[in-house]
């Protein structure tokens, strides 16, 4: 569905530390690599308090074990995930096509997030710095001030074309 | 290409939506009742506005309509819906013949005759609201209600006002009223409270209400073209903006449509130059005094900061210049 969650660097389901919600019935943890020890620290943290499964998981080849590991769960299970930014998306997305909400969900990002602009002169997404407020479309070269808003259709912030001072450009 | 210079305005006074009934503007819930349900309207500029209107739509496609693949039934629905209010109000210009579902609609005034079958979007050039959508000056717009919101899922929009159709497609109603880039909005609370009230429309029984804006010598302003008309709008002198600064009326009317549950927003956008206030001097007073008025936020939020007190200038020295006619009789 078109108005799916996605995650992005302001997503609500990104956290700075697990939450144990001990209202659930189960947890699951997956992690890769990068996120390893913040996985093994929370378990460690909640032993004994709420049945945990846990997943490690090196990559994209992995995909379709994580894909059974969601679907084999029942409802009232409480997920987390502790992985790099390439990770974390794979394994968020598998979650929200299973049916997954954000509330769901608990995710750690290890390592830099990725932000995104959508650019209203060509409709293309580039990647941005975390903090950049201004960029320059890597598709048609327009300079965008991003925005506050985002777009879970787009899947970028918007980016308003604007004229550098000494930069002359004609459009309608 | 198309161009933005705005080559038309409202020429029959009496259709023109004029949105200021005191000498004060503040945002209010200024919801009323629909007296005609009937929104399809041909003004004596019905022709130059649908035709500026499709050749928008085709050099501009992605960024003049916007729509969802799962609406198709939506969309015939409103379709259906503006053939039976055409023909209904104007059967000297539609026509409409329907054979089950083979139907025939004619535009007299463009001499056009199409031939479809109802729910065969194959059988027509354009998407459904696409289609009928180019057969009317108004903009489109088709909100889908879910969890106690709605979310566009379908919208042609040819006069654009710090909108986006490409940009705004699949956005809540919540999210569409976010504060404006960069400037904090007073409307917030307001914008909930409309959306509220759009929960309670039933269909047949269709709302309106009123915008306005004016607008700097441009036919719209959307994102896609804001490194344009962003420096434009500082180009406006007392000298000029009587000419180049119009008032444009929005007027929105609100549809519960009965079988998909969306909402319709039809917007008749209609332009005044500011001269051509002074044709009703009670128009003239009232604008001057709204614009003298504007409060700072609001003025930004509107996108009129920047030409604002060039127009209110040029205002005051058309008044003065009465006032002065009148003290020398």
């Amino acid at each position: 569905m078109y108005n799916s969650p996605v995650l992005f660097d302001k997503s609500i389901t990104i956290v700075n530390k697990f939450t144990p919600r001990n209202e659930r019935r189960k947890f699951v943890v997956i992690s890769d690599q990068a996120g390893y020890d913040q996985a093994k620290s929370f378990t460690s943290e909640i032993e004994g308090t709420v049945p945990v499964e846990c997943l490690s998981i090196n990559g994209m080849e992995d995909k379709e074990e994580i894909k059974r590991l969601i679907l084999s769960q029942k409802m009232g299970t409480q997920f987390y995930i502790a992985a790099a930014w390439n990770n974390a998306v794979m394994i968020f997305s598998l979650g929200v096509e299973a049916g997954l909400s954000e509330a769901e969900i608990q995710t750690v990002i290890i390592g830099p997030k990725r932000r995104y602009v959508y650019c209203m002169k060509c409709f293309e997404v580039s990647e941005v710095e975390e903090e950049a407020e201004i960029a320059e479309c890597d598709h048609c070269k327009a300079s965008l001030e991003i925005g506050p808003f985002y777009s879970i259709v787009r899947e970028g912030y918007i980016g308003y074309p604007y004229i550098p001072i000494g930069k002359v450009e004609v459009g309608s | 290409m198309f161009t933005q210079s705005l080559d038309f305005k409202t020429t029959d006074l009496n259709t023109f939506p004029f949105p200021f009934t005191s000498g004060n503007y503040r945002y209010s819930n200024d919801l009323k009742k629909l007296s005609n349900v009937n929104c399809i309207e041909v003004t004596p500029e019905y022709k130059l506005q649908v035709e500026t209107k499709r050749r928008l739509l085709e050099e501009q496609p992605h960024i003049r309509f916007q729509s969802f693949s799962h609406t198709m039934e939506m969309q015939w629905e409103v379709l259906e819906m503006l053939i039976d209010m055409a023909a209904d109000r104007y059967p000297e210009h539609f026509e409409v013949i329907k054979d089950g579902d083979k139907w025939t609609f004619k535009n007299h005034i463009f001499g056009e005759t199409d031939s479809f079958v109802y729910g065969d979007a194959s059988t027509l050039p354009n998407e459904p609201l696409d289609y009928i959508g180019r057969h009317f000056h108004n903009d489109f717009v088709l909100m889908v209600h879910r969890d106690s919101n709605f979310y566009l899922e379908v919208g042609q929009v040819s006069y654009a006002a710090l909108f986006s159709a490409n940009w705004n497609k699949g956005m809540s109603f919540d999210e569409i009223h976010a504060p404006v880039p960069f400037v904090s909005r007073k409307g917030d609370e307001l914008a909930d409270r409309v959306r509220k009230f759009l929960l309670s429309i039933e269909p047949g029984k269709p709302w309106t209400r009123i915008n306005w804006n004016l607008m700097a010598d441009r036919w719209d302003v959307n994102y896609e073209t804001m490194d344009v008309w962003g420096p434009q709008r500082s180009e406006i002198t007392p000298e000029n903006a009587g000419k180049l600064v119009r008032l444009r009326v929005e007027e929105q009317k609100f549809y519960r449509m009965p079988r998909s549950n969306a909402i319709l927003f039809v917007l008749n956008t209609q332009f005044l130059p500011l001269e051509d206030l002074t044709l009703r001097q009670e128009w003239f007073d009232l604008t001057y005094s709204v614009l003298q008025d504007i409060p700072g936020p609001m003025a930004e939020y509107k996108g009129i900061a920047p030409f604002l007190p060039q127009s209110v200038e040029y205002l005051r020295s058309i008044d003065e210049k009465k006032k002065a006619k009148i003290n020398n009789k």
